[in-house]
């Protein structure tokens, strides 16, 4: 399942990606380079058009939510099985998929040093970010590429 | 207690998804900051108008 997804969404990007470079306009086909980019690594989309400070932006606040919330869950994320949703929603990004396939193997669990009420919401933040990096991405098609003088 | 860790954890979150999507609208800081705010703000208040509705519900209802 969790295989089948992983390239479901990589086929999607990359789908999406090259249709809207097709469908755009010359002067734009970068944006839709920029929304694979942007799916990769937070930031990188924006980075790519030569918005850095955007992209700097994105890059810290997201990585920051997404590792504030792996801190919290001991880097382990959650599983297909164990929450569904949770899972789906760290495949807005490709470095939280990657991450995802890579510490989700050993099954999440609270950390003992932590409050219980903690783990959920840490697993929210994991997917909040991974959500929210979907839409950063998605933000490149609406973005224009700087101007070189 | 758990839903006050929740309440905690409820701030950051809240800002960062509005801190985000503002600036995938806006190229200017201070507007990014401004609108921010005010959305934060009307969000924050809404939240504890509801929960003091529920809380008097509860209480003589």
């Amino acid at each position: 399942m969790e295989q089948k997804l992983t390239l479901m969404t990589l086929g999607a990007v990359a789908l999406t990606g090259l249709l809207a470079s097709m469908a755009m306009p010359a002067e734009r086909r970068k944006n839709g380079i920029a929304f694979a980019l942007g799916w990769c690594v937070p930031g990188l989309g924006h980075l790519f058009l030569g918005k850095w400070r955007k992209a700097l932006f994105f890059f810290i606040i997201l990585g920051a939510t997404y590792l504030s919330g792996l801190w919290i869950t001991g880097f382990r994320t959650v599983g297909f099985d164990d929450n569904p949703f949770y899972f789906v929603g760290q495949y807005g990004s490709g470095t939280a998929m990657f991450l995802s396939s890579m510490l989700g193997k050993e099954k999440s669990f609270p950390r003992p040093d932590l409050p219980l009420g903690l783990y959920d919401p840490a697993l929210l933040y994991v997917c909040v970010a991974g959500l929210l990096n979907l839409v950063v991405a998605l933000s490149c098609f609406d973005a224009k590429p700087k101007e070189s003088k | 207690m758990r839903s006050v860790w929740e309440m905690l954890l409820y701030l950051p979150i809240i800002l960062v998804i509005l801190s985000v999507l503002e600036t995938c609208r806006h190229d200017d800081p201070k507007k990014i900051l401004r609108k921010t705010a005010i959305n934060f703000g009307a969000l924050t208040a809404v939240l504890l108008l509801g929960s003091v509705v529920v809380f008097f519900i509860h209480k003589y209802f």
